[in-house]
């Protein structure tokens, strides 16, 4: 792309977000979250051929069909209390948050709105793929946080546990690696909004921690350019280095200690288990066990095993690789060992 | 309430599920988003009008620029497709299930 366009563009979608995090009137947090879809849509076909045209159609219909019923919410939400600011709660009628609650999960990707996730993960690049996972999130979470005490806990408990579900289950037929880790974004964003209405702060950690784990498995997928398991399991000779570091990754992504992946799945249950809810954390845990098994298929053969291939791939000639590894050693550093200080990171709040 | 926001949200839920459900051609779903900016549209002109809030008066108009973004990349994609494929129809669009 043109390095003109690539910068309004990026700088748009920075600047949508931006306005949704900051804004206290519902019509410019909506104004900051279309910014940011119609920046979005032209990363997504930075590479022009028919998959690209198709995720960024599929993209746009969903979050366009979720914006729509989010301003539907914020114009019955003044009619029904009078006020356009987006921190005020409102206890007495049901319909906006459950329609904003609808909408922003439509945005987040989470199920039975996730059909979306897979398929334009798998259709673009790399590097849009980290965007789309990572940096899409902000916005949305950032309205959910600030209309957390509306929302009614037993939707969104719902809702997280049947993305919990469905996260799991979908990534265990899988060979793609970007609709493996679509997968397991919508998982980990079940994950994160089951605290929400109980206590945001440990929803901001698990967003954190997760954006700093998915930054990593795709900046060290693109150092490779492997999108599919077969390509994944030549790590070992093109970057020997590589593979034990993103095994620990992915370790840590499935939540294992004494990895940083554990802290937030260990101070979510400990929430969870305060409010006197037993059942559902041993539901999520048992399912997320299903999401640890497909990462341990991709550490099966990025380290265990070495599959069937021609000579030529076993001893190839090792060049150096040119493309930049600017944050990879330390997004690895904290994406792995962060645990024992997790009494500092827990006062922080 | 005035009985004719109750019209209004009809008129939302009807487009709402004609975005939902659509059976072959992608632009019917198009038309049917543009329906839904339509009657957001009228509600929030009803909505400042009737609580004589002036200041509200510009959030109709902001909402149709954003809307006219939207329908042009919406227009765009759809050129697009059309291009790959030749008509929108939505069982083309299959390359990258599962």
């Amino acid at each position: 792309m043109n390095p003109l366009a690539q910068l309004i563009i990026y700088t748009t979608v920075i600047t949508g977000t931006l306005i949704t995090m900051l804004s206290s009137h519902w019509f410019l947090a909506w104004a900051g979250l279309e910014m940011n879809m119609l920046a979005f849509i032209p990363t997504l076909i930075k590479k022009t051929n028919a998959r690209s045209t198709e995720a960024a159609t599929k993209y746009f219909l969903a979050q366009s069909t979720a914006s729509m019923i989010l301003m539907m919410a914020i114009i019955s939400n003044n009619l029904l209390s009078g006020h356009w600011t987006t921190t005020t709660t409102n206890y007495t009628n049901q319909f906006p948050p459950l329609a904003m609650t609808i909408a922003l999960t439509m945005k987040l990707g989470m199920a039975p709105f996730h059909f979306w996730v897979p398929e334009v993960t798998q259709g673009t690049p790399l590097t849009s793929g980290l965007l789309l996972l990572t940096w899409q999130k902000l916005a949305p979470i950032s309205i959910m946080y600030q209309i957390h005490p509306s929302i009614n806990t037993h939707i969104l408990l719902i809702l997280s546990t049947l993305s919990i579900a469905v996260g799991s289950w979908g990534g265990l037929n899988q060979t793609q690696l970007r609709k493996i880790l679509g997968y397991s974004s919508i998982t980990h964003t079940g994950w994160m909004m089951m605290t929400l209405t109980y206590n945001p702060t440990i929803t901001t950690l698990y967003l954190i921690t997760y954006i700093t784990l998915t930054t990593t498995m795709f900046l060290t997928l693109n150092l490779n350019s492997s999108t599919t398991t077969l390509t994944l399991s030549n790590t070992w000779n093109k970057s020997t280095h590589l593979m034990p570091l993103m095994t620990s990754t992915l370790l840590s992504l499935g939540g294992l200690p004494p990895l940083t992946g554990f802290l937030p799945k260990w101070v979510t249950i400990q929430e969870l288990t305060m409010n006197n809810n037993f059942i559902i954390p041993t539901i999520m845990i048992t399912m997320t066990l299903l999401n640890l098994y497909f990462y341990m298929r991709l550490i099966y053969t990025i380290s265990l095993t070495l599959l069937p291939t021609s000579n030529n791939t076993k001893m190839t000639w090792q060049f150096e690789n040119t493309k930049p590894t600017l944050f990879i050693p330390a997004l690895i550093t904290i994406s792995t060992l962060l645990l024992p200080i997790s009494p500092l990171i827990l006062s922080i709040p | 309430m005035p009985s004719i926001y109750i019209n209004i949200a009809l008129a939302f839920t009807i487009s709402l599920v004609g975005i939902l459900t659509y059976c072959s051609h992608l632009i019917s779903s198009l038309l049917c988003l543009e329906g839904i900016i339509l009657s957001l549209f009228i509600i929030s002109t009803l909505t400042a009008s009737n609580m004589h809030f002036s200041l509200a008066n510009i959030i109709p108009i902001a909402l149709l620029v954003f809307a006219a973004c939207e329908a042009a990349v919406d227009l765009a994609l759809l050129i697009s497709i059309s291009n790959t494929y030749g008509l929108d129809c939505i069982h083309n669009l299959s390359l990258l299930q599962c």
